[in-house]
């Protein structure tokens, strides 16, 4: 839809950022009050590693669908089990183990499959979807001659990768150098080749551009990202697997689409990306969190589906939202969501009985938020569309009979990060928005009321017992 | 060509040799053939009539594809430079000829590198079957490449059928019974449940689209349809019934798309996620075993769809008939109606296509309501040929339909290819799949040279031109 970029003349760009976002948020809402510990150390911990592999696979799309020429590589999710076998094997057989080998051979073989791919796209010149199909079905028959069923372990360094108790994972290192790699990637004057020649690539050869060497170089960068992603994929399920790797390529199309990324090349946006992959993930996570019986992985396809069908709707309808959106930045939103957000994830996170000390008036403990959540709120079960364990510890919320009486002094302080985040959202509006002073004041409006609404309604327990049942 | 002025005059003494070349080759091929025939103790009438067969046939392509090469190719750029006055060396024609023939002698390279690969690395492989096997190939790539370029539009047809020609012949002699009458009908009942899925693919790929919901729609309807029965509806309403909903599945579809039709392809995929978790989730309340349906499939839908099916008296399951009275109506229709040459008009230029007022949204609506239709209906055959529901029924059907698509000749691209192409797509794949399960390849190994094996079919024909003869 290159429509939606070239209609918002002489404003912001990354409109069709504001889809992603808003679901992003939203979800993220829905997660944070259904399942508060999200928001511990060891949640964020267990859910990035989860998530790692499915972003950095994202990324790695995102490289060659830049290309144009429909190049959606669909062999990205047995190249991730391909170089998960190949390198549990080899570690097996004793040939390598130390880190640097280790991340060599996995960077080595993703760039190598990619550039036999890049280089049959460019001399055999048969459409790519073609060659990825191709792809798709000989590594994932050959993974399964290489490892017939799951086994084999993770080099020793990498065994504590998929415990997920602290939020600064190996994993989200990668996923960080590879986000900061791709934003330096997008300064360079190959990144404007590789754009070009995306959107337009008889344009890029009769202005001089190489398009042969583009289109490898975008290969070779899908490779390096596909290699990371197996790695994060081997350290979250520490052994070797032929058939999980597979999973990653439906999400991960599904994630670039839903980050705005476009299939017919020339426009990606790196955090676009990041937050399709986060989305999807967040989608699943979300379900997870409600009790459906016997019809759970039904009822997620289901929500998997719509909410893919309806975001992508959203997109459509966003040219006829232009002429309301057209002030609207996505990074004001982004910052002006992510306010919203952190008021709701401190008051559903926060730890009530270190404002209760007096445990001693044996008066009834009031049916309130908290109690309603701890009985509501099932342990959030494995999200089906990832692979690997995730348990995460179900965080006792406390309860005490001085609650009543700490309710001034939390309502005070979380006044005053109200107040606070009213007041640089404004500093933001104006200084984005330019002279268009009244839209800003509206947004902080239903901000302000979005986050009272969210905050009566869980002080009272309605919205947690209704989302429950 | 050969009627050309220029032509004529000079090839007549180069083509006459070829012709008694290709007399003596006829001859030869069809003294072999009586000769095995008599040893063999075949009836004397056969043996005559077989080989006055072989030998018109060889003298026939001879004369019709190879002498015409031949004299057209090779020759004709010679002649136009010495009646030029050039003199062309022996390296420059051997350049020549090594450019102009690049796709086939590369071809033929790895076919003899992996012949000997093969057969120093793998004991026993190096039997006479194999090696004239090998040569049979070789003989049948350097043919069909060769006499291909004779076909304009329909070469992909061609190139489609001498590969199914080449890969039936060598699965027969690699496969024991494979080429017996219950093979071939059994991969025939296999070949129309890909064909009736492929249906909608095709008219989708011809406006440029992808769908991806069939094999969701095939798993749904094949649940759905059972859990139908087991209510009590009468067999035939519920069929009926499990084809108006997947009809309805395919508009909407459609209508999702339209608007985003670069996203076709996920637009599609999330619609069949949702029908399927939509299925599941009704035909599992009140069941203690979500997901699973069990039921009685009526005998008629059995009859219809299984293997020892017979059809008024012949023993062929009805649903090969109705694959074939599919093709042919789409084959003439696609060519001979309004409705067919507008689709392609659509698929080859939408612009151009709008200013004679075709409506877009129309035919949009109307490939993927079919495709709906028609994903609706393998379902319910399978469930006829099965005898049991399961939702995964219709996985394998997301890349073989593609898969049938593609190595038919049909552009995803959009405006070219059509139905016939599909039918000799869907057998190709059929006969490749019944070889590999034949010769005993575990399926690991079948899905490798699967994958393996459609570049090579797909770049016979599919190439896209250079980007500076596009500018």
């Amino acid at each position: 839809m290159s429509s939606v970029a070239s209609t918002a003349r002489g404003t912001s760009y990354n409109t069709f950022l504001l889809v992603p976002i808003l679901l992003f948020f939203g979800l993220l809402t829905i997660a944070v009050v259904r399942s508060p510990n999200l928001m511990t150390s060891s949640g964020i911990g267990s859910a990035e590693i989860v998530v790692a592999p499915l972003i950095l696979s994202t990324y790695a799309l995102m490289a060659t669908a830049l290309a144009g020429r429909a190049t959606v590589d669909l062999s990205i999710g047995p190249l991730i089990g391909f170089i998960n076998v190949t390198l549990i094997q080899i570690h097996t057989a004793g040939v390598i183990s130390s880190p640097i080998a280790v991340f060599a051979y996995a960077l080595f073989a993703g760039v190598a499959y990619q550039i036999v791919f890049g280089l049959i796209v460019l001399w055999v010149r048969v459409q790519p979807i073609i060659v990825s199909l191709s792809g798709y079905l000989a590594l994932s028959g050959i993974n399964l001659v290489i490892l017939p069923r799951p086994g084999g372990s993770a080099p020793e360094w990498m065994a504590n990768w998929g415990s997920g108790t602290t939020i600064f994972s190996p994993s989200i290192i990668m996923v960080a150098i590879a986000t900061v790699g791709w934003l330096i990637f997008s300064t360079t004057a190959f990144y404007g080749h590789l754009r070009l020649m995306g959107s337009d690539e008889r344009a890029a050869y009769t202005s001089g551009v190489r398009i042969g060497v583009v289109r490898i170089g975008a290969h070779v960068v899908c490779g390096l990202f596909a290699g990371l992603a197996a790695l994060a994929f081997t350290g979250l399920i520490s052994s070797g697997d032929p058939t999980q790797g597979t999973t990653y390529t439906l999400i991960a199309v599904t994630a670039l689409v839903l980050g705005g990324t476009s299939l017919a090349g020339g426009r990606a946006t790196v955090f676009g990306s990041l937050l399709g992959a986060l989305n999807l993930f967040l989608i699943g996570y979300v379900l997870s969190t409600f009790d459906f019986g016997s019809v759970q992985g039904f009822v997620t396809d289901l929500c998997y589906g719509l909410i893919l069908v309806l975001s992508l709707l959203l997109t459509v309808a966003l040219p006829y939202l232009q002429r309301w959106l057209r002030h609207v930045s996505p990074l004001l939103v982004f910052v002006v969501l992510g306010l919203l957000f952190i008021g709701v994830a401190l008051h559903a996170t926060f730890d009530y009985a270190t404002l209760a000390p007096h445990a001693g008036a044996a008066s009834a403990p009031a049916p309130d938020r908290a109690s309603g959540n701890q009985d509501n709120a099932a342990p959030p079960r494995l999200p089906p569309l990832d692979p690997g364990a995730f348990a995460p510890v179900l965080e006792q919320v406390q309860e005490g009979p001085g609650f009543a009486r700490s309710l001034l002094s939390t309502r005070a302080s979380q006044l005053a990060v109200l107040l606070l985040a009213i007041v640089i959202t404004l500093r933001l509006m104006v200084w984005q928005a330019g002279k268009r002073r009244m839209t800003p004041l509206l947004y902080a409006a239903i901000g302000v009321g979005g986050l009272l609404g969210v905050w009566l309604l869980m002080d009272t327990g309605v919205f947690v017992a209704k989302l429950g049942r | 060509m050969a009627d050309s002025p220029l032509f004529a005059p000079l090839t007549a003494p180069v083509v006459r040799p070829l012709r008694w070349i290709g007399l003596a080759l006829a001859a030869l091929i069809a003294a072999i053939g009586a000769g095995f025939g008599f040893a063999q103790g075949a009836p004397t009438q056969y043996v005559i009539f077989t080989t006055a067969a072989t030998f018109t046939l060889t003298l026939w392509l001879w004369n019709g594809f190879f002498v015409r090469w031949i004299a057209e190719t090779s020759l004709l750029s010679r002649a136009a430079a010495e009646r030029a006055g050039r003199q062309i060396s022996a390296r420059a024609a051997l350049r020549g000829f090594i450019s102009g023939n690049k796709g086939v002698l590369a071809g033929l390279a790895i076919l003899i590198v992996g012949f000997i690969i093969l057969s120093l690395t793998l004991t026993g492989f190096l039997t006479w079957a194999n090696l004239v096997t090998a040569l049979f190939l070789a003989a049948s790539l350097v043919f069909t490449t060769v006499t291909s370029r004779a076909f304009g539009d329909n070469r992909s047809a061609f190139i489609g059928l001498m590969v199914l020609g080449t890969m039936f012949i060598v699965a027969s002699l690699h496969v024991q019974g494979f080429f017996s009458g219950a093979n071939i009908k059994s991969m025939l009942v296999f070949a129309a449940f890909l064909g009736i899925a492929t249906v909608g693919q095709t008219l989708v790929a011809l406006l440029g689209g992808l769908d991806l919901s069939i094999p969701f729609l095939i798993g749904s309807s094949n649940v759905g349809l059972l859990y139908l029965i087991g209510l009590g509806i009468p067999s035939p309403i519920a069929v009926i019934l499990a084809l108006v909903v997947g009809t309805a599945i395919g508009f909407l579809n459609g209508l999702l798309s339209f608007p985003l039709q670069g996203q076709a392809l996920i637009v599609t995929l999330g619609v069949g996620f949702a029908t399927s978790g939509l299925t599941q989730i009704l035909t599992s309340i009140g069941s203690s075993f979500a997901g699973n349906v069990f039921g009685e499939v009526p005998k008629w839908l059995s009859n219809f769809a299984a293997m020892n099916g017979v059809t008024f008296g012949i023993a062929i399951p009805p649903v090969i008939f109705v694959w074939i009275a599919v093709a042919i109506a789409l084959i003439f229709g696609l060519k001979n109606t309004v409705y067919g040459r507008y689709l392609y008009a659509l698929g080859g230029n939408r612009t151009s296509a709008q200013r004679i007022r075709i409506s877009e949204r129309r035919y949009w609506y109307g490939v993927f309501t079919i495709s709906g239709f028609s994903s609706a209906l393998t379902g319910s055959l399978l469930l006829g040929w099965s005898g049991g529901g399961f939702i995964g029924v219709g996985d394998p059907y997301l890349f073989t339909t593609l898969a049938a698509v593609v190595i038919g000749g049909t552009s995803l691209l959009g405006g070219h290819g059509g139905y016939g192409f599909t039918v000799i797509g869907v057998l190709v794949l059929q006969v490749l799949t019944a070889f590999l399960v034949g010769i005993g390849l575990k399926f690991e190994w079948q899905q490798f040279i699967y994958g393996l094996l459609i570049l090579p079919m797909v770049a016979l024909y599919a190439r896209s031109p250079h980007i500076r003869t596009q500018i």
